[in-house]
Order: structure tokens, then sequence, then C-alpha cells
């Protein structure tokens, strides 16, 4: 069974058709780079995947493990394993970032039916999770993403994400912001928490990633749909030419 | 109790309740004071709905209530329990408006201290004038009455220097009563040169049914500092009306964060006069106000002098029929060149049967000075609530952190940490049982 399966996905918001037939499936121990041009509609798509109540499906379906994923609300599919790396994060004054993860940490646990963890050990488990992805012990006591640097915000996506551990991230555009330092520290956390069990969706704009994170697959979007999929070798090729002879190619 | 004349409502009501209240109740030494308060009051009469200083307030519940004055008791285990661990030996208790030396304790207090009930205050020429003057100026019907019924009080007199390096707590008690009681407490803070005074004011009650109608004045002298983290956690059954004048003389410092439960009826009017140069007022307050909770804010800053500055905030979380006003003025004298003034008004609107009301005004008749106000009024952030539910955390969770984490940013700033945590309980456990 495959982990999940978007079949002639068609979502929109306020009447506005955005995401056009998407089909992709995906597997456990996969990892899929989707990339195209600005505007095109990944962002709504994987927001769609995360459950957003301002966008609506107007048909179609996903199915991930085996359940209908639009029935879930978005903290049930948090909690059935999928991470959401949000382009632009929600800065969140007031509420303190290391106090989040912990919550968001025990509510897992708790719906696995087993014990949360004390503050103690979780301090320790963020501790190591934060060396991971090369973010700095003080961005703990920080309100979450508040005043964070676009680069600071992206790390916090990818530790929420080293903490949460789950079994199918989309990461939107995670690299855009991030030094070339960063980007490696972060790529290898990311590779590092990569298995056969779970998969990882990567959204973005730059082939420069893929140099540290290896697809199996790559996917051209453009409006509102996959237009050609391929290897990784499609997005070296992407990178030297640009979309167009792709969007001119599909139109044929 | 219940004797014809008790059963005369509005206006004609207390005046037949002041008539008795002299002839058996009052004490000699506030005779005139009292007086005058009702002769003033009878002039000023119940406000009428379009009265300026009730805009948003209705008075209609407490004007047509016929209240006795209370005389209840309370039992000591019921202020221990109240009194904050820190202020063990420096807390005074007032229960239905009168001063109980019996459960206060004051020997904590460092020397510069004293604590002078209010009737041997009044042979001191200048308190006696202050008493006297800021009634023929009184604009606000409830000091008025606390005036006119009047009978104790303290004066919390500061010597000039003193440091108060732990807080004195003011625990004001209302009494469980089947018939509506009033009841009019009454303090006098005196501050001295360059003192640090540290003040809780913490209201509460036995049970509901009563109306406290409590009134302060602080005289800080150049250099004083006033710290107040007011507490107001009265019984939801009964009303709350308070009045707080402020004096600042030169480079003084006033600094009072609040914590407002609501009631049937919460209303504080807080007058702060900057006039001496280079004082500096700041008021903060709270509120989180569930089913039929009010909370009134009525403000009146005026800035007579040149430097001086004042800041305010007020943050508001209101759900279910929740009613919230801030009502702000600040007047900038012509002559204060180089005042600060900022005001700011948050409201937080957990349901559609919520109400808030701001009015952040500014009047300026100086030309160099820098003032900023606002008001918002907004309901939970929807981006906010997708981004913490995409962590897996519950619609209630989530909504719980996000209404919390609104005034906890306030709260914390008290600097007391045992006020922290009582107004966590406070305020924050009506969201908890609340979320839905
Ligand atoms: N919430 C929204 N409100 C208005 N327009 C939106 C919204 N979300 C997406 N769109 C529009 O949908 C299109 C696709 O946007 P997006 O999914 O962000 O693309 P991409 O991530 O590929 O750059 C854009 O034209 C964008 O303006
Ligand atoms: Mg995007």
């Amino acid at each position: 069974m495959s982990l999940l399966e978007i079949k002639d996905l068609h979502a929109g918001f306020e009447g506005t058709e955005i995401v056009k037939g998407v089909s992709l499936t995906i597997n456990a121990g996969e990892v899929h780079a989707v990339m195209g041009p600005n505007g095109s509609g990944k962002s709504t798509l994987s927001k769609v995947l995360a459950g957003h109540p301002s966008y609506e499906v107007t048909q179609g379906s996903i199915i991930y493990k085996g359940k209908d994923l639009l029935e879930l609300d978005p903290e049930q599919r948090a909690l059935a394993g999928i991470f959401m790396g949000f382009q632009y994060p929600v800065e969140i004054p007031g509420v303190n970032n290391a106090e989040f993860l912990r919550l968001a940490y025990n509510a897992q646990l708790v719906s696995k039916g087993e014990e949360e963890l004390d503050p103690l050990d979780f301090d320790e488990l963020l501790d190591e999770k934060m060396k991971l992805v090369g973010m700095d012990p003080k961005y703990k006591d920080r309100f979450l993403n508040d005043g964070f640097s676009g680069g600071e915000k992206k790390k916090n996506e990818i530790l929420q994400m080293a903490v949460l551990n789950p079994s199918l991230a989309v990461l939107d555009e995670t690299d855009s912001g991030l030094d070339i330092d960063a980007l490696k520290v972060v790529s290898e956390g990311v590779n590092k928490w990569i298995n056969k069990d779970n998969a990882l969706i990567l959204i973005t704009h730059y082939q420069r990633l893929l140099n540290y994170i290896q697809p199996d697959f790559v996917h051209v979007f453009g409006q509102g749909k996959i237009l050609k999929s391929g290897d990784k070798n499609l997005a070296l090729e992407l990178e030297k030419q640009g979309y167009d002879w792709v969007v001119t190619e599909t139109a044929n | 109790m219940s004797d014809a004349i008790a059963e005369l409502k509005g206006e004609a009501g207390v005046l037949e309740l002041h008539r008795k209240f002299l002839e058996t109740g009052a004490v000699p030494a506030f005779r005139s004071i009292n007086e005058k308060a009702i002769a003033r009051f009878e002039e000023l009469g119940f406000p009428h709905p379009k009265h300026e200083m009730f805009s948003y307030v209705n008075t209609h519940e407490i004007t047509s209530t016929p209240f006795q004055l209370g005389t209840g008791t309370v039992e000591p285990a019921f202020v221990d329990a109240n009194t904050y661990a820190s202020c063990e030996k420096s807390r005074i208790v007032f229960v239905d408006g009168a001063y109980e030396a019996g459960l206060s304790n004051t020997t904590g207090l460092p020397q510069g201290v004293k604590l002078v009930p209010l009737e041997e205050a009044l042979t001191q020429a200048d308190i006696k004038t202050h008493l006297e003057k800021t009634i023929e100026e009184e604009n606000d019907f409830f000091a008025c009455l606390n005036a006119a019924f009047l009978k104790g009080g303290l004066l919390i007199d500061v010597s000039a220097g003193t440091i108060m390096e732990s807080p004195l707590q003011v625990l004001v008690t209302g009494t469980a009563s089947k018939t509506p009681t009033a009841h009019h407490p009454r303090l006098f803070v005196r501050a001295g040169r360059t003192a640090e005074v540290k003040l809780i004011t913490k209201y509460v009650g036995t049970g509901g049914g009563y109306l406290v109608n409590s009134m302060q004045d602080f005289l800080l002298d150049d250099g004083a500092s006033v710290v107040l983290a007011r507490v107001q956690a009265d019984h939801a059954q009964s009303w709350h009306a308070e009045k707080s004048r402020v004096y600042q003389g030169r480079d003084s410092r006033f600094t009072a964060l609040c914590g407002s439960g609501g009631n049937k009826l919460a209303r504080v009017h807080n007058e702060i006069r900057l006039q001496g140069e280079g004082a500096e007022a700041s008021l903060s307050n709270a509120s989180v106000l569930i089913d039929d909770d009010q909370s009134h804010h009525f403000i009146r800053i005026h800035h007579e002098a040149a430097h001086t500055i004042s800041h305010q905030l007020f943050k508001n979380v209101i759900n279910d029929k929740g009613r919230s006003s801030v009502d702000g003025t600040v007047i900038v004298n012509e002559g204060a060149q180089l005042t600060a003034s900022h005001q700011l008004i948050n409201n937080l609107m957990l349901s559609d049967t919520a109400h808030a009301d701001t009015k952040p005004n500014l009047m300026i008749f100086a030309d160099d000075v820098k003032c900023t106000h606002g008001a918002t009024v907004g309901q939970i952030d929807q981006d906010q609530l997708f981004y913490l539910k995409t962590r897996g955390l519950s619609e209630e969770l989530a909504t719980e952190l996000l209404t919390t984490s609104f005034v906890e940013s306030l709260i914390s700033q008290i600097q007391f940490p045992e006020v922290v945590v009582d107004l966590k309980n406070l305020l924050l456990k009506k969201l908890e049982v609340k979320s839905d």
C-alpha cells in the first residue's frame, strides 16, 4: 500500500480553482521533489494536504495510510504523521517556543496511548534536536517564530519536524532563506531522519537543495498540475533551461 | 433591616439611607465631609444614560437597587486563605468597608510606614483640606457616595526615603448578603520624598450580593515611587466600583498593573495628575470576562507639567456575553511641553455575543508632545490557530494557548510572583473551562 495517493485533485479558494487535477503516489522510503514557477499552486497543494480551512477540494481524493485524508481535521492529520513545513510560518507572540514544542510532542504521545514526557526529559530531547538542525538554544525561550529571521523560521520548522518525527513531511521552500552553511546542516539533519518507513516531499525553487538531499523523483508543477515527472536529472535540466520548455512541451 | 425607608429606590433611597446613617452610624470626625459629599451627590444625581462618564456603563441595576450598609464579618481562615505568603506580616483588611485591625497584621512593616486611622489623620490640615476640596471637584457619583458614607478608612503614611522591600497587601472583603449591601472602603496613601511604596490591593467576597465602592488617594511627593498590583477577584454576583486619584510630584513614578475578573458590574475610574516635571505614570490592566461578567475602565490622565510620561495598556479577553469598555482620555495641558503618552487597548473576542467598547482619546493643548494611541478588536487569528493544529494540538488546546498568551505577557510583568500566580489562576482558569 502506498503511503499517500493523490488522485485527480482539484482544489481552490473562494471559487477560484488553483490545483487543477493533481495525481501523485508516494511510497514509504521515497523522496519527491516538486519544482515549478511561482504562483503555480505548489503551496496551495501543500496547504490542502495539511487541511487548511480556507481551501476547498472540489474533486478527487487523497488517501493516506489507507484512510481518506480529506475526512480528517488538521490536528488529526498531524497526529496521523503528516508534517507540513510552511513556506511562511506564522509568528505567535506570547507562546513560548519550547513549551509549544513540548505540548505538540506530548499530544502525539497521548494520541498513541503513551504517557507524556516530563519537562526535564523533553528539554534534553529538545537540546539534542536543536543541535541536529544547528539552532541556538536561546530560541527555546523565544516566542514562537516571533521576530525570527527568515532563516531561523525555516530552521524552526525543521526543528519541529525533527521533534515530531512524522511519517510524511512536506517541506514547502524550506531552503529559501537559508544560507549555504545552514542549508548543509539542515540537509544533514533531514538526511538522518529519512528512512525506509517515511517519505518526504520537497517543494523547492532551487536545484541547489537537491545536491544535499537526493530525490528519487522530480516533478515539474505548472498551472495547478504536475506537467512532467522524472528522476533527479530532470532537476538539473530545469536549472539549466528553466521551466518554459516543459510548459511548451506539455502544451502540445 | 427591611423597614419602609430601605425600600425607597433611586436617589431618594440613597438620601434616606444617608439620613439614617448620619443619625446612627456616622463618626463625628467625618460629619462635614459626609454632608458636603451628599450635597454634591444631590447636585450630580444618578447619571442619565448619555452621561459622558458612563457612556458604556449601564448603571441602571445599581441605581435602582435599594442598598443597605453592610456590616458582616469574616473568619480569620478566609483572610489567611486570601493573604499572599510574603504579606502575612504586612496586610491590612477591610470587611464591608471597615478597617479591621483584629484581622490585620502590620508587624512586618518598616519603621517609616505608619498606618493612621483616617479620623485621626483628619487633624492634619493638609489631609482634611485635600479630602474636602476634592469633594467639590468630584463629578463621579460613586466617589461622592464613598465620601458621603465615609466613617473610617486608613492613611498609609510612608515617610521620606523609606524603602519598602516587600509589598503591603490590602485585602478588601465583601460579605455574602441576601439583601443587597453597599460598603465604602477608603485608603489614603502618602509617599514622602523618594519613598518607595509597594502595594497589593485584592478584592474578594465571601459570597454575592454586595457592592464594594472603594476609593483611594495617592499623593506622591518628589521622587517617590508607588508600585501597585491590583487583583479584582470579587464574587461573580457582586458589583464593584472603584476610584483612584493619583497626584504626582516631580520625578515621581506610579505603576499600576491590574487584573480584573469582572463581576455583575466592575467599574474602575482612574484620575491621574502628573503635576511635577518628569513624573511618570503607567497603568495596565488585563481582564478575562466570561458568562455575564463586566469590567469597565474610565481613565483620565492629566499631563500638567513638562517632561511627563504616561503609558496605558489594556488587554481584554471576552467570551460569552461578557462586556468590557475602556474609555481613556489623556489631557496635555498648555505648557506641558515634551510630554509623551502611549495608550493601547487590545480586545480579543471569543464569542459573537461578547462586547467591547473602546474610546482612546487625546486632548492636547501643548505643541511639542509625543502621543500615540490605538485600539484593536479582534478574534483568534485563524492562521495562528491552523498552524498550531498542524502540529497536532487540539482546537481547544490551541485556542487556550492563543487566548492565554494574549493576557499572559501583561500579567507576567507584575513584580510580585505570588500575584502573577494568583492572577493566572484567577484569569487563565476562566479560559480553560470555557474553551468551547
Ligand atoms: N489565500 C489565498 N488568497 C488569494 N489567492 C491565493 C491564496 N492562496 C493562493 N492564492 C493564489 O493561488 C495561486 C497559487 O499560489 P501558491 O499556491 O502560493 O503558488 P506557489 O506556491 O506555487 O508559488 C497564486 O496565484 C495565488 O495568488
Ligand atoms: Mg509557494
